[in-house]
């Protein structure tokens, strides 16, 4: 299919035709945060620069999610299985990063049996419309992991904001059949010219590629960064839970009564006891371990495992760190030679 | 300011001077960050580490919430804003730190820097950034910004009074004295103003949004248990799930484990990545306490913990 364009003044309309079909996500500011949310108000929708302090994660995996709900009454229950989205789904706004990053979730959730359907239904039933990122943050480092900025994965249409329209480009057939909508008119020859001068000007604000991947299979466990990192580091978690390629969850049940459940919620290695064995033993005792941990399951374990970095470079974690850990600076001194 | 400068170079030179005569083990302060407009803290052992020292606008960070641990080392000498020494007079009140396990250096602190306060500019363009006049000079790319203190602050500066620190060992510099722009409680006007099921449907909106994951808590000097209650499995006091009602239960049992122990310093607010106003939170059981028992906590090492103990003239509600 042809390169296309929406006047931004049709999206709202564009968007209208779908929520019929679809519920709608996009980022919404409020109280100075940004977050996909369900929007039914398209006003709302704030396209910030990048990226938004909540990733795609919530979405797919929300921070609390109840797998089952039960009733007892005498000796027999009534379980009642969660089932995951009931309508289909648009997000509108993704980031490449962050669509980049559920590819790499599909990997992690696919390697193990039983099959994670809650995630998989929600994946299927979601359709990312991504938009390309005009002005990169200065925490930005997706050009580093990658090069979906610009060769999108995980995402069904890609659209670049060319001033007063959206260039639009769709990826897969749902794609097409979402560009098919009367609000896109064929891309001219300027439109294509004003995609390449957007394009290339963020480009120039971000940094080469480096192989990560390769230099982590020299990675030295013992290297003396992990003791200063633990120094400073508050084990806050702040990293793991903006994180869009975080995907670590505890369960949980409660029961009060006759009536009671399971839950899964986020949790992250970073905390103390994520590693804390029923018997005392934790062979993650320290900030020393659990910094390593963070750094070598993202640039060692996941290339190795599922032949995909585990970072999308989106930046979160270094502009949320409260203590500036930044790990361009620790993969830099991981790196150096000498 | 060239008297900041100075400052920088006294802290470096004090600072050299307590590891080489051997009267500290550690000298906790701040470095440069990773990008100009954020510090990083630094953990100097040796004269050479010492001399990567700073203290400009961007060192935001209360450093006071790693003396529990780094005590453990031996004496320690941490580098402190005025603001931040309280937090060292409740870790010795509560036993966490000897009085002699630490050598307070207070830093005398124009203010200190907001991001918001930048949130116009292109961080990516700013070479450094320095005190000037009242507020900040930025450089950057295209040349200098001068930012006014009411853009360019944290908003607990713009209510400091500047005074006495509560205890230093060494000071280096002196606050400048400058007349507060506006009132410490004024974010409590509005709130006060709120009638208790306004009040819970604000909190309600605030902590819908807490994702649990506890930076406020890590980032906090008197938050120091090390098994806080939310972690606490086997007696469960609160659900790990982010519904509503378990976030709430973790933010008001947490402000009121802080009540009465709680310095002011912001912190916790800084880090929220969802923004929660957990300082204005901190401020309404900061009040209530100092109208309760007219108690001030960071003030006085030789106090006892307010809840902690018991005075006649502490108010009864109960009627006879």
């Amino acid at each position: 299919m042809e390169a296309k364009v929406i006047s931004k003044q049709d999206i709202k309309n564009w968007l209208e035709s779908l929520a019929g079909k679809y519920e709608i996500i996009a980022p919404v500011t409020e109280d100075g945060v940004t977050r996909f949310r369900t929007v039914q108000d398209f006003s709302a929708i704030d396209l910030v620069p990048t990226p938004a302090a909540g990733s795609l994660r919530a979405v797919f995996t929300p921070e609390t999610e109840t797998l089952f709900e039960y009733e007892l009454s005498g000796h027999a229950a009534e379980v009642k299985v969660s089932e995951a989205a009931v309508k289909d789904r648009l997000i509108f706004g993704a980031r490449a990063c962050d669509a980049a990053a559920l590819k790499y979730v599909d990997a992690v959730y696919s390697n193990v049996e039983p099959v994670d359907t809650l995630y998989f239904n929600r994946r299927e039933r979601t359709a990312i419309v991504g938009l390309f990122c005009s002005n990169p943050s200065w925490s930005c480092f997706c050009t580093e992991v990658g090069d979906f900025l610009t060769n999108p994965v995980g995402m069904d249409a890609y659209f670049t904001d060319i001033g007063d329209k959206l260039h639009a480009e769709a990826l897969t057939p749902k794609g097409e059949e979402l560009l098919s909508a009367p609000q896109f008119k064929p891309a001219s020859e300027a439109d294509a010219q004003a995609v390449e001068e957007v394009r290339k000007k963020a480009l120039s604000r971000l940094p080469k590629p480096t192989d990560h991947a390769a230099a982590s299979k020299s990675y030295d466990w013992d290297h003396p960064i992990w003791a200063r990192l633990a120094e400073k580091c508050l084990g806050c978690g702040i990293c793991a839970y903006l994180c869009p390629t975080c995907h670590c969850f505890d369960i949980q049940d409660c029961a009060m009564g006759s009536k009671g459940g399971r839950f899964r919620c986020w949790d992250t290695c970073q905390f103390e006891k994520f590693t804390l064995m029923g018997a005392g033993h934790n062979p993650r005792p320290s900030k020393k371990e659990r910094t390593r941990q963070r750094v070598f399951h993202k640039f060692k374990y996941s290339p190795e495992r599922y032949a995909v970095l585990g970072c999308v470079g989106c930046g979160r974690c270094i502009a949320a760190c409260p203590v500036n850990i930044d790990i361009r600076r620790v993969l830099e001194e991981l790196e150096s030679q000498g | 300011m060239a008297e900041t400068n100075d400052m920088e170079q006294g802290l470096r030179a004090k600072a050299k001077e307590l590891l080489e005569s051997g009267q500290v083990k550690v000298v906790i302060g701040y470095e440069a960050g990773s990008v100009p407009f954020k510090c990083a803290p630094l953990f100097a052992e040796t004269p050479e580490e010492a001399d990567r020292l700073v203290w400009n606008p961007t060192c935001v960070n209360n450093l006071a919430v790693y003396l529990p641990e780094a005590v453990k080392r031996g004496k320690v000498a941490v580098v402190l804003k005025p603001c931040d020494a309280g937090s060292i007079v409740e870790l010795i009140k509560e036993h966490q730190i000897e009085r002699d396990d630490v050598i307070a250096i207070v830093v005398g602190c124009p203010g200190v820097l907001s991001l918001d306060g930048l949130s116009e500019m292109d961080l990516g363009d700013i070479r450094s950034i320095e005190w000037r006049g009242n507020g900040i000079a930025v450089t950057t790319g295209a040349g200098e910004v001068t930012i006014p203190r009411e853009k360019a602050f944290a908003g607990k500066c713009l209510s400091c009074q500047t005074g006495e620190p509560a205890l230093a060992d060494i000071k280096i510099g002196e606050s400048p004295a400058r007349e507060p722009l506006r009132d410490a409680y004024i974010s409590l006007e509005e709130y006060e103003k709120m009638s208790p099921a306004e009040r819970r449907a604000f909190w309600a909106k605030q902590f819908e949004r807490c994702i649990r994951c506890y930076a406020c808590r890590a980032v906090c000097p008197a938050c120091y248990c090390s098994e806080c209650f939310v972690d606490k499995a086997a007696q469960l006091w609160v659900s790990k799930s982010t519904d509503p009602t378990a976030n709430w239960f973790f933010h008001m049992a947490r402000a009121m484990h802080l009540a009465g122990r709680c310095i002011g310093c912001g912190e916790c607010e800084r880090v929220c990545p969802v923004r929660i106003q957990l300082s204005l939170l901190g401020k309404k059981v900061h009040i209530d306490v100092e109208d309760m028992f007219d108690y001030e906590p960071g003030a006085d090492p030789e106090a006892l913990p307010v809840l902690g103990s018991f005075e006649a003239k502490d108010p009864d509600p109960c009627p006879e």
